[in-house]
């Protein structure tokens, strides 16, 4: 068998911690490898010692068939290797051509000839067919163009075996989309693609092969057409994990929370929200589905006070919400969990208790006349470190050395303990490992029980699928149309999150 | 800055000791320079500044100053608020309560609290024009209050020479009534109530912040607004709110250094207190306690700086390059801690 890459016994200690153990990977030339597995499970220094980031204490390591030692990236690239970090590594003052050859100018008499690095960018870009502008500087570049850089980049150093860590993480759809499609590309040319996530539906799309590792161990390497999606869960998290839709029971609830005609800017004052109208019954999870940028943002920003509307109405309970502040909009009963956590939900610097105390600073239990009393809020955030299960050590921990879910999970239990009864849940599991989105979905079920409002916005349908009474599907900021969470038509979602209007459906 | 509040303080503290550390080693160097040791630079700086109980106090006297204006920083730091037109506030808050001073006849416990609380709204008053434009249209407070300070000064200049000069006196206005003095606390040194008044800001300050409602969304505004925003703190009234009291502190500092030391208004009566103390509140890493120390350092370096010119070759001006380095150390220290941030490998427990 051919093999770019043959990786036998690799083991890895930090300390007392064992990040890989005996690992074997066998990645064949031509083909796209994935290497899935949650956060933690070793797919990260894996990578790093096959690239001479790291040195292995056991193991060795083959490159095209010759068994070598990699001490340093530039043995690595030398053998035809590149790795696409998770974050990429480029100067924004920089053009796209000087990033391309940082560090391997083309020179000319002494200096940089300029010329020929953007003829070659051109010429790699036409080749790979991954289109840039070489004279263009990276600052204020899309994320998806930086990573199409970062590829070149690597294709410059003429790498046949290319690494990507966690590559859509930072990308939307339509750009993922093209990254497949790259990828499917360089194999086709004969070139190796190893594909790091943690994400099933991409490794489902886009893989021939998989390697699940879990706790430093492989667990399976399987073609891909062997596997199923609940197969691939069940390896990577060790036990079985649902996604079927919960049970529940009727609701007839009152309409706690009202829109109407609601209108809305972005940032670059473009109608981000057009004519929005919905509503969401005590008792009830209202799912929005859409592609991520389709106004779901706006939506909740608007509702939660963070954002003005430009025309339309909003009643929380009656009340009309969309000229009070975010204050006047909690004290309402609305609880927010947003969709960018790590900037809105949370201060990544201060105590777990100080995230937990936000808009409770004022009053009782958790101050008296304008005195903080921090015995009870320490007391209260260690047991909403209990109920959670959340990870951490105490209350006075800095949020930012938690990992992504489990500072959702202090950011729900901080909302859901808050006393609204109307949530707004933006991306719940978004960044979060598949069994703790398990947990994650059982208390948001436990609060539609208890008789909760929930407005739940979703990129992922499974999970709509899973909790959602009603889903409403989002495109360019209108509502195209509403399902019956129980009876979902997955493709009639998928062409209204495409922009067809349902009406224009039965007619076709 | 806004890694700067979210570190433990005993690496803080280790950081500064090691800034200040390096910023002697260069001073030393530069010392050598100009063929002077440095041992005795320094044992002289010492001497001078704690030689006997005398010269303590000339020590606590410079403190007292570069406290009240670190106050005034810190509370900005916390809030997310660079407030570097500290000197300006300090320089109309020092009028303004020679103004109560020597222009009113009051009773005695009265005229101080009054020129006081002149001094107090002058400075705030000062800084609401800075703040205003911060908060409405996102002007960086950093150049507005810089800038400030230069009409402050001035404007100062021009009300003690051309509105309120004392007949055939240098520039300086009429002296204040005794009536308006600050009790002094020795009978051998101008040392007064100011310092008390700093050592209780401290106090006051470093409690607001840890323990109350106020304190702490003034805390989480400085260091993650858009959480504080969407927890519901009106982030625009806090930021002002937060310059208003740091120029108003500012203003307290100039009015403790006119009734206490000077008993009048003098053109340039307090050169670099308010930037001192800037310096002192960095150093201290935005806490109200540690400020009294770094303040203490700084008293002690102006101090000491007296003697210098006495007994060695070196200039008095050497203390000044010695801050500079420590300045530069300190902001070296910060860096190396925000790529430390960044890239996640240092974590620390606050």
């Amino acid at each position: 068998m051919d093999l770019a890459v043959d990786l036998s016994g690799i083991t890895k200690r930090f300390g007392a911690f064992t990040a890989n153990s005996g690992i074997d990977l066998a990645v064949r030339r031509g083909e796209i490898h994935a290497i899935i597995g949650e956060n933690g499970a070793g797919k990260t220094t894996l990578m790093n010692i096959l690239f001479g980031l790291l040195q292995p204490d056991e193991g060795t390591i083959a490159i095209g068939g010759k068994t070598m030692i990699v001490d340093s990236p530039a043995v690595a690239i030398g053998q035809g290797l590149g790795m696409v970090h998770q974050h990429f590594k480029l100067v924004p003052s920089l053009t796209v051509a000087d990033n391309i050859f940082l560090g391997m100018e083309i020179r000319r008499n002494g200096l940089i000839d300029r010329a020929a690095q953007e003829e070659r960018t051109r010429s790699l870009s036409e080749k790979f067919r991954l289109r840039v502008d070489p004279r263009e500087r990276v600052a204020g570049l899309s994320v998806g163009m930086e990573q199409r850089i970062e590829i070149l980049k690597v294709l410059a150093r003429n790498a046949r075996t290319i690494i990507l860590d966690e590559p859509t993480a930072v990308l939307t759809p339509q750009e993922s989309r093209d990254l497949f499609r790259t990828l499917r590309s360089f194999v086709d040319d004969g070139m190796t693609v190893i594909f790091i996530s943690h994400h099933l539906e991409e490794v489902m799309a886009v893989s021939d092969t998989v390697t699940v590792l879990r706790d430093g161990r492989v667990v399976a390497t399987k073609p891909k057409s062997a596997l199923s999606k609940r197969e691939l869960v069940r390896l990577m998290v060790g036990r079985d994990v649902s996604f079927d839709r919960r049970p529940r029971g009727q609701t007839n609830g009152k309409v706690a929370l009202e829109v109407e005609d609601l209108w809305v800017r972005d940032d670059r004052q473009l109608a981000a929200l057009k004519s929005v109208s919905l509503s969401v019954r005590a008792g009830e999870i209202v799912g929005i589905a859409g592609v991520a940028g389709n106004g779901q943002t706006e939506l909740a920003e608007v509702l939660s006070g963070l954002r003005p509307a430009s025309h339309g109405r909003a009643r929380l309970h009656g009340q009309d919400i969309l000229d009070l502040p975010p204050a006047a909009i909690r004290a309402g009963g609305l609880a927010h969990v947003p969709g960018d956590r790590m900037v809105r939900g949370v201060d990544r610097t201060a105590s777990l208790s100080a995230n937990m105390l936000i808009g409770r600073h004022r009053r009782a239990p958790f101050a008296r006349a304008g005195v903080i009393d921090w015995s009870a809020v320490h007391g209260e955030m260690w047991t909403l470190i209990r109920r959670f299960d959340i990870r951490a050590r105490g209350p006075e921990d800095p949020a930012r050395s938690l990992s992504g879910g489990n500072i959702q999970k202090v950011v729900l239990a901080r909302e859901f303990t808050a006393g609204g009864d109307v949530l707004l849940i933006d991306q719940p599991t978004r960044g979060v490992d598949i069994g703790a989105q398990e947990g994650i979905h059982d208390e948001i079920m436990r609060q539609r029980a208890e008789g909760r409002a929930i407005l739940l916005i979703s990129t992922q349908l499974d999970e709509l699928k899973a909790l959602a009474d009603r889903i409403l599907i989002m495109f360019d900021g209108r509502i195209m149309g509403a399902v019956d969470g129980a009876a979902m038509d997955e493709d009639a979602i998928g062409l209204m999150m495409a922009g067809v209007d349902p009406a224009d459906m039965t007619e076709a | 800055m806004r890694t700067l509040l979210a570190t433990g303080w005993a690496r803080t503290l280790a950081g500064q000791l090691f800034a200040i550390a390096i910023a002697l080693a260069l001073g030393s160097v530069i010392i050598l320079l100009i063929d002077e040791s440095p041992v005795r630079v320094f044992v002289t700086l010492m001497r001078g500044a704690f030689g006997d109980s005398e010269k303590i106090a000339g020590t606590l006297l410079q403190t007292t100053p570069i406290l009240i204006c670190g106050i005034a920083a810190c509370i900005g730091l916390r809030g997310g608020m660079f407030n570097v037109g500290i000197e300006g506030q300090l320089f109309l808050g020092g009028f303004a309560a020679a103004w109560v001073g020597f222009a009113f006849s009051l009773p005695p416990v009265l005229h101080v609290l009054a020129a006081m609380a002149l001094a107090v709204v002058a400075g705030a008053a000062w800084v609401a024009i800075p703040a205003f434009f911060r908060v409405r249209f996102g002007t960086n407070e950093v150049v507005s209050t810089i800038l400030a300070n230069y009409i402050a000064t001035l404007l100062t200049s021009y009300f003690t020479i051309f509105l309120f000069k004392r007949p055939g006196g240098w520039s300086e206005t009429p002296p204040i009534l005794e009536s308006a003095y600050l009790p002094e606390l020795f009978s051998f040194s101008r040392l007064n109530l100011g310092l008390l008044i700093g050592l209780a800001l401290a106090i006051v300050t470093a409690a607001f912040f840890r323990w109350t409602s106020a304190g702490y969304a003034v805390t989480m505004v400085g260091s993650a607004p858009k959480f504080a925003e969407y927890g519901g703190i009106d982030v625009r009234r806090v930021g002002f709110g937060v310059l208003l009291v740091s120029g108003a502190v500012g203003g307290l500092a100039g009015g403790v250094e006119t009734l206490g030391v000077h008993h009048r208004f003098m053109e340039g009566f307090a050169p670099g207190f308010g930037f001192d103390g800037l310096i002192a509140a960095l150093l201290a890493n935005g806490s109200p306690v540690g400020t009294i120390f770094t303040a203490l350092f700084f008293g002690a370096l102006r101090a000491g700086s007296l003697l210098l010119e006495v007994d060695t070759t070196a200039s008095r001006e050497i203390i000044t390059v010695i801050q500079a380095l420590i300045i530069l150390a300190v902001s070296a220290d910060l860096i190396m801690r925000r790529r430390g941030d960044r890239t996640g490998e240092r974590r620390w427990k606050f």
